[in-house]
């Protein structure tokens, strides 16, 4: 068990944040570049200290800035750390990079069977006896994976280590590091600013904005039900349309979440003309300029009109690219692509609604699965 | 053989083919082909005119030799002095951990822009027999003019920047990631040192004690002031040349570079092997 609860101020913002790991699972620290997600990490590891807090890992004090105060060093923590760079030691042999910690913490896991095995599971036992150099990007990152589990840490911690890397291989390792979690049942906490490397990994996900943790739960629910506007616009969604009745009021759309036709009674329905439309993965990825919006919550069933709106597209041709003071650009991605001529019907599946203040609001739309 | 590495004898090849395909390419060749001659001249020059009667008459005279042992032992202690004192600045610079690192560099840098005379000189009024410095010698039975002590504290200034710049360069390469890996896989910073950033900036440093020992063989200028003797080889090469002339000074020359490149050249040869096996 990883518990942490750091705050830290940062030229621009106090970073704060608490949470707590369980023994085997995977927390990702998700949230844009420079929320503060790598201080967490390097607090944990004791490379940095913290304004105010605690680590404690399995029930070991690593750090405590309360009276008794304590800063464990980084070298007594026994926490794994992986970056980006697998900063592998280039004057050793593969095998002696992976045999590192068994001169400080002997014991079972650093014999040379044990480095052996580790070596085989990961896929490099070929290539103990060479050097780091001649080594390529995800053989490197393997040995580097390989180094922490010989050195039997306690914690991992992950900072975007595969970013960079192919989609490919990207998943092989992702899928590797969560194994080697499995198997050891330690605590593990990924950084990621993209949301699939954070979904890849994860059982639960806490997502960071500006040193915050505005949302803490499994990756399904967040994108599902994103606690405020700030952290919607973080997982994906696109776009916020007005609800005509409750002026301020908007419900979020994520580009996934549409489908095409009229279903009032699923969420909310929008319709306008297409303004572009192109192949993306198996589908289509179609963006609709949203000219008519149409509500649970309004019982008329007619249609209501944005009328300046309306009026906007007929008379900027639906040119202006960008929505301007027109439409809201609505982007949804769709298994066919949306038939030319006309308005466009879409129904958004129980989109999460929002106040002026970027709170969440719970309206009928969002009700239905 | 390997897909990576082309042969060495191709790669030439390729690299002078490129070279030479163009005007700017063909004039480059030929300005660092002159630069290259040029600078080897004097040690061709040398050479050509010596023959082995010269140099087996100058140096069977008795005593001739005593100076390559005062260059040799001068410089070996020149060399763990700055090992002792310059690494550990050397490293500090390198990490920035020191306050105000511009000032400390100003002051490596100060030993090296100063003409080794004008450092002589000022080491007299330093260290000399009626300075503060000097009485404190003579306490204890030394003198820092005219001695073998003079000489050594005359070749460390002359070479301690020399080594300080070098050594930093070496450990600024060393990515602190590495160490930061070795300090998490349970390494104290002690450990770190021996096991990761020592071994990876060795190449470095070797280079720069090496560059270091030459300019404490060839020290001339500081030494001629405050240690003329005991004479080391370049204080005899320049009294044997005004008192017997320019033929009985060149075996001299020849006894002080046959002294001071092998390890300049041996640490070379190595780093650049080290290197080239981190590489590939």
């Amino acid at each position: 068990m990883l518990e942490a609860d750091v705050e830290l101020d940062r030229r621009e913002f106090r970073l704060s944040a608490a949470f707590a790991v369980a023994a085997g699972e995977r927390l990702a620290l998700f949230g844009p570049s420079g929320a503060g997600k790598t201080t967490i990490l390097e607090v944990i590891a004791g490379l940095q200290e913290p304004g105010r807090g605690t680590v404690v890992l399995d029930g070991r004090v690593l750090t405590r800035t309360a009276p008794p105060r304590r800063q464990v060093p980084p070298w007594q923590r026994r926490v794994g750390l992986l970056r980006q760079d697998p900063a592998l030691f280039p004057h050793l042999s593969v095998r002696q990079n992976l045999a590192y910690a068994a001169r400080t913490r002997p014991g079972p896991g650093t014999g040379r069977d044990e480095i052996t095995r580790i070596a085989e599971r990961l896929g490099i036992g070929g290539l103990v006896d060479d050097r780091p150099a001649r080594l390529s990007g995800g053989q490197a990152h393997r040995v580097a994976l390989g180094r922490l589990l010989a050195s039997r840490c306690d914690a991992l911690l992950l900072d975007e280590p595969y970013s960079g890397l192919d989609a490919s291989l990207t998943r092989d390792l992702t899928d590797l590091v969560r194994e080697v979690v499995a198997a050891r049942q330690v605590p593990s906490v990924l950084v990621a600013h993209e949301l699939e490397a954070a979904q890849a990994f994860a059982d639960r996900m806490a997502v960071l904005d500006q040193g915050q943790i505005l949302q803490l739960g499994s990756p399904a629910e967040v994108v599902a039900a994103p606690a405020a506007r700030r952290v919607a616009e973080l997982v994906g969604y696109r776009a916020f349309v007005p609800l005509p009745e409750d002026p301020g009021t908007v419900a979020g759309v994520h580009p996934d979440r549409v489908i095409p036709g009229r279903q009032p009674g699923r969420g909310v329905v929008l319709a306008g003309p297409v303004r572009s439309c192109r192949p993306a993965g198996a589908g289509w990825e179609a963006t609709i300029e949203m000219v008519t919006i149409e509500t649970a919550s309004a019982e008329t069933a007619s249609a209501e009109r944005a009328s300046a709106e309306r009026a906007s597209a007929e008379t900027g041709g639906g040119g202006a690219g960008g929505g301007g003071a027109g439409g809201t650009l609505v982007p949804v991605r769709l298994r066919e692509a949306p038939a030319g001529g006309g308005d466009f019907t879409f129904t958004v599946l129980a989109p999460p609604c929002f106040r002026p203040d970027g709170t969440r609001v719970t309206r009928a739309e969002e009700v239905p699965t | 053989m390997s897909w990576a590495a082309s042969p060495p004898a191709q790669v030439a090849g390729s690299a002078l083919r490129r070279t030479v395909g163009s005007a700017s390419g063909v004039a480059s060749l030929a300005g660092a082909l002159v630069i290259w001659v040029a600078l080897l001249g004097p040690v061709i020059t040398l050479l050509t005119h010596l023959s082995w009667h010269q140099i087996t008459t100058a140096l069977a005279v008795p005593g001739a030799l005593d100076p390559l042992l005062v260059s040799v032992e001068s410089g070996a202690i020149t060399l763990a002095v700055l090992l002792l004192l310059g690494t550990p600045l050397a490293w500090k610079l390198a990490r920035g951990s020191l306050p105000f690192p511009r000032v400390w560099e100003a002051g490596v840098l100060c030993s090296l822009l100063l003409p080794p005379l004008v450092i002589g000189l000022l080491l007299i009024f330093m260290v000399g027999p009626f300075t503060p410095i000097g009485e404190l010698l003579g306490h204890v039975h030394l003198s820092a003019t005219n001695t073998f002590l003079a000489l050594v504290i005359a070749e460390v200034y002359e070479s301690a920047p020399y080594y300080v710049l070098g050594a930093q360069a070496a450990f600024a390469a060393v990515d602190p990631a590495i160490e930061e890996q070795a300090a998490l896989l349970g390494d104290r910073p002690s450990r770190v040192a021996r096991r990761v950033t020592l071994p990876l900036a060795a190449p470095g440093l070797a280079m720069a004690l090496a560059v270091a020992w030459a300019r404490a063989m060839g020290a001339f200028g500081a030494v001629v002031i405050i240690a003329y003797h005991p004479y080391g080889i370049p204080l005899q090469i320049w009294t044997t040349l005004q008192e017997t002339g320019l033929p009985t000074a060149l075996p001299f020359a020849l006894v002080l570079l046959v002294v001071a490149l092998p390890l300049p050249l041996a640490a070379y040869f190595w780093s650049a092997r080290a290197r080239g096996r981190r590489r590939a």
